[in-house]
């Protein structure tokens, strides 16, 4: 039997520590929180449930019909009469029992390519381009990121069915016509366009070897060049489409044939009012296809009950498809709409609804008082806004899909928070919101809570509630980090505290800039936040921390593909500080190149590819005729450097410091070999099994031992020891500062991002061992500030020490996941330890935590059983996840973080 | 598209996804590729409409209601198509 790491460890007195803070309960212990929807969401979640993630033809179709016989036309007009013909010939349907309708495709789990993005991923395999883009960089990342093989994944082809993108289910009759139409974008799809011009910049080779080498993970700009932002329902509430489209009418007239003192985009307004108006009446038909199909089914239904829902919904889509909403019904069913409409506009990841229940607060609010709607109505509405939301999928590349987002479409909501004038702005309907959360758990919309010490310890203590539900929501952002952060990154632009106040998350946790609008309803004012900021998806995502140290401590070499990735550093890495600065070096001039091919790459998407109406839909385009394109946002200072594997870097150079520099225990050299050796285990891909505590020796080998437990026993970050913290610190404050150096295509400096989304699990799979004594081909450790698992032994609080050691404000984020048992937080009082905990890391700094509250031994079972857990939900990093719909990879590292049994101090 | 009609093919079928869907007569869940039953109300389709040229290869066609006879499929639902029109039995 070949060893386990477990055995290397106990033979030298050492081990590590998956459970911290006491012992589990001899039995696996359920949640003990559970909740269950009304009758209706239950059974459109189940249909959720058995719903395959398919594709479909239809919206690229009519898009690409429209685009190809535009020849010549204004190139934001062209785009826009695409997208109108394309949501004009979506195809309605409504499943019996839903309330609210409406949905990317006709599937109720439906999605589809975009191949004006890009086409080569998912195209037959021996298609030409298909082989290039395999050749490309750009590809790698497919190579190595998986699905979960349960759930509503179509991860193979069978029957009529042909999987697509790892992921999708599409007709194999369809098949012919969507590569026809794919093969229309050949060339002059933003992939194909921009790589023709991202060769030209300089350092193009090191950007393509970091690509293949997996370094970084992704290309934004043609992948997912909009998302991680905050939607802005407001114009479509506060208006309606009719008087929006009038607007953009006489705004033509308006500025026809004037520059206005702007002689570079000026004239450009007349051509962005007209596509805004092609758009929205494109928006408008689609709207008043539904509402005709609500009418014939009611007209066909016996069913009285149903068929008065037909007519309740046909009226109701009726009327918002030309004017502002009356009731909370229908201004919920038209920010739904206008989600959706914003969705299928572009390749979407992270379109946040933002503080939907202070932007919907003042149809509740009237509603209720004037008796037209009870608490219970809206619980079942936001239910079923709940498996609406769930049903929605994102379709790109394998890498991107499975390797980055784990099939998750990260539409955040957020809670809390303070209000324009500095107070608590929390109301009853978020209230309700938690509230549906839990008796409706399901992906989407997950939750955060903006933490603010002003809002009320109900509210706090409700969410905190949720949070024991397991399902992993509420997140926990620190409000007043965020405003810092927000100040100080778009102060430049404008903003100022009142306007900071309006944050809200993007994505799974980006800070995103916001504003208030006003908004009147039946007479009453009333101050409504909503996105105005650029995506904040876009940029140089993700860099892998530890393959840097790899790079350098192999002069620029990648150990897994040997491929030469930077020039030799030629640096012999004498001392600490050379090492430093030579990670430092090798991470400036990843970014420097990446940076570039990604400027261009958006570029050419704005060029090319611009967002109609997510731009009509944020302060200011609508008033200044400019949108995305031209920096017609209010914030356009969005992009940033997103990393992955910071921890492991971090007691990468807490061992190389202890063990090679200060104590001398092991030469460099002795350390180079042991890594290159896998300290003499298999590779995780041979073992099948991808977390630390599983590896195996390869063969009866000791020669490594004595060095791997060197590593795996020195100094760990999330103990509160400053021989660690004061690393992590070193590196932050360079790091975050050292993003600004860079310029976006917006003329606005880079930013520090640092989630890992579910990143860690392929960027693990292509390092070799680190000298902190994980091994190749294991899952980094999650997020930013999560402990790599096992190695956090202090509690809690130690944990936290260690997170807040620098300043979370220079940051767009920082991340921390913490996995609790369900036994350490039971009962009211375990809810207030609960609170207190989250307070604790708040009020130190921290930006972010979030908790998984599980027995690890049911998610042990559950990947056995996969079969009896298809309600499983967990948080990975940022985000919450079907259990079944994950890759094993992160699903060994969920299991292997270390589990809290107390949380005391 | 195939010879035989089946419940995809169907007005009163809302598809959940590729396989399967509901079935807006009986309210349960029906297989699309099994064949259509009774209440079978035909779907509006390229390959039901009369402007639908066909081509040598089964999946695909053109449609002769946009001058330029552009690219179309028989399964492609015309729903929403303004150029559809029945095709005569």
């Amino acid at each position: 039997m070949p060893r386990k790491l477990t055995e290397v460890l106990a033979q030298a007195d050492a081990r590590l520590e998956y459970q911290a803070m006491g012992t589990p309960p001899a039995e696996p212990t359920p949640r003990e929180v559970v909740g269950r929807p009304s009758p209706r969401a239950e059974r459109l979640r189940d249909l959720y449930y058995s719903a395959l993630s398919s594709a479909s033809n239809e919206f690229p179709y009519w898009y690409t019909r429209s685009y190809v016989g535009l020849d010549n036309d204004i190139p934001i007009v062209r785009r826009a009469l695409a997208l109108e013909s394309a949501f004009r010939h979506l195809t309605p349907m409504i499943f019996p029992g839903e309330l609210l309708v409406v949905g990317k495709t006709h599937h109720y789990r439906g999605s589809f390519p975009m191949p004006w993005l890009s086409e080569g991923y998912y195209m037959a395999a021996e298609n030409q381009l298909y082989q290039d883009a395999l050749a490309r960089g750009s590809a790698s990342a497919d190579e190595v990121s998986t699905f979960g093989t349960g759930g509503g994944n179509v991860t193979k082809s069978f029957g009529s069915v042909v999987s697509i993108a790892g992921k999708f289910g599409i007709r194999k009759e369809e098949v012919p016509a969507m590569l026809r139409v794919a093969r229309a974008w050949e060339g002059r799809s933003v992939d194909d366009v921009g790589h023709k011009y991202e060769q030209m910049a300089p350092g193009y080779e090191i950007k393509e070897a970091l690509m293949k080498s997996v370094t970084c993970m992704f290309d934004s700009g043609y992948t997912l060049p909009q998302g991680r932002e905050v939607v802005n329902y407001y114009y479509p509430l506060q208006f309606g489409l009719d008087e929006l489209i009038s607007r953009a009418e006489q705004k033509k007239s308006e500025v026809a044939g004037r520059a206005d003192g702007d002689g570079l985009t000026g004239m450009n307004r007349l051509y962005n009012y007209e596509a805004a108006s092609h758009v929205l009446r494109g928006i408008q038909a689609w709207i008043e296809n539904y509402a005709r199909e609500a009418r014939r089914l009611g007209a066909v239904e016996h069913e009285p009950v149903q068929r008065a829902e037909y007519t309740q919904i046909a009226e109701c889509l009726e009327w918002i498809a030309h004017r502002p909403p009356r009731t909370f019904y229908e201004a919920l069913q038209l920010t739904w709409i206008v989600h959706v409409a914003v969705l299928n506009e572009d390749v979407i990841s992270g379109l946040s609804p933002g503080r939907l229940g202070q932007v919907l607060w003042p149809w509740y609010e009237q509603d209720i008082a004037a008796g037209r709607l009870d608490e219970e109505k809206a619980l079942e509405l936001l239910e079923c806004l709940r498996v609406k939301y769930t049903c929605l999928d994102c379709f790109a590349s394998m890498g991107v899909v499975g390797g980055v987002l784990s099939g998750n479409t990260f539409n955040n909501l957020s809670i809390g928070g303070l209000d324009r004038s500095g107070g608590p702005a929390n109301n009853r309907l978020e209230e309700l919101i938690l509230q549906a959360a839990m008796t409706c758990a399901s992906t989407q919309p997950t939750l955060t809570l903006l933490y603010d010490d002003k809002l009320p310890e109900s509210f706090l203590l409700k969410a905190a509630e949720c949070i024991k539900t397991g399902t992993g929501y509420p997140a926990v952002v620190n409000n007043r980090t965020a405003i810092e952060f927000l100040m100080g990154q778009y102060g430049p632009e404008g903003m100022d505290l009142e306007e900071a106040r309006a944050i809200a998350i993007g994505g799974c946790l980006e800070t995103s800039p916001c504003s208030w609008l006003p908004l009147t309803l039946n007479g009453r004012s009333y101050w409504i936040p909503g996105g105005s900021g650029q995506p904040t998806s876009v940029g140089v995502h993700f860099l892998s921390l530890p393959k840097i140290l790899e790079l350098v401590l192999f002069d620029g070499i990648d150990q897994r593909t040997k491929l030469r990735v930077f020039p030799p550093h030629g640096c012999a890495l004498g001392s600490y500080e050379e090492l430093f600065d030579q990670v430092k070096a090798y991470f400036a001039k990843a970014v420097e190149v990446l940076s570039l091919a990604n400027n261009i790459q958006h570029d050419v998407w704005r060029k090319n590819n611009a967002a109609v109406f997510n731009s009509l839909l944020k302060p200011d385009c609508l008033e200044t005729g400019h949108l995305i394109n031209e920096l017609g946002y209010r914030y356009n200072a969005t992009h940033n450097v997103e990393t992955c594997g910071t921890i492991n870097l971090i007691n990468s150079l807490a061992a190389l410091k202890s063990l090679v520099y200060d104590r001398g225990v092991v030469t460099l050299a002795e350390l180079r070999k042991a890594l290159a050796d896998n300290f003499g285990f298999r590779t995780a891909d041979e073992v099948g099994s991808f977390s630390l505590s599983s590896q195996e020796k390869r063969g009866e080998t000791t020669e490594h031992d004595r060095t791997h437990v060197e590593c795996l026993t020195a100094p760990k970050y999330g103990n509160d020891t400053p021989y660690v913290d004061g690393i992590l610190k070193q590196w932050e404050d360079w790091f975050c500062a050292k993003c600004r150096d860079y310029e976006s295509l917006n003329a606005q400096p880079y930013y520090a991002c640092q989630i890992s989304v579910s990143t860690h699990a392929p960027m693990g799979a292509v390092t070799m061992a680190t000298p902190d004594g994980r091994l190749a081909g294991t899952t980094f450790a999650d997020a930013s500030m999560s402990a790599y698992p096992g190695t956090d032994r202090h509690g809690p609080y130690a944990l936290f020490a260690s997170a807040t050691c620098w300043d979370h404000a220079q940051s767009q984020n920082s991340q921390l996941n913490l996995k609790i048992h369900p036994s350490a937080i039971q009962g009211r009082a375990g809810t207030k330890k609960l609170l207190e905990l989250t307070r604790s890391y708040m009020r130190k700094g921290g930006f972010h935590i979030q908790y998984n509250v599980v027995d690890s031994r049911i998610l042990k079972d559950a990947q056995e059983h996969p079969e009896q857990y298809r309600d499983l939900l967990v948080r990975v990093a940022g985000f919450t996840q079907y259990w079944v719909e994950i890759g094993k990879p992160i699903q060994d590292e969920i299991i292997a973080r270390t589990e809290y049994e107390g949380v005391r101090e | 598209m195939t010879t035989s009609l089946r419940h995809m093919h169907c007005r009163n079928y809302a598809p959940v996804d590729v396989v399967k869907g509901v079935c807006h007569v009986t309210k349960g869940i029906v297989y699309g590729d099994k064949d259509a039953c009774p209440s079978f109300a035909r779907l509006p389709q390229c390959a039901a409409c009369k402007r639908y040229l066909p081509s040598d290869d089964e999946y695909l066609g053109f449609c002769s209601a946009a001058p330029d006879h552009p690219m179309t499929y028989p399964d492609l639902a015309a729903v929403t198509c303004e150029g559809f029109e029945w095709k005569s039995a």
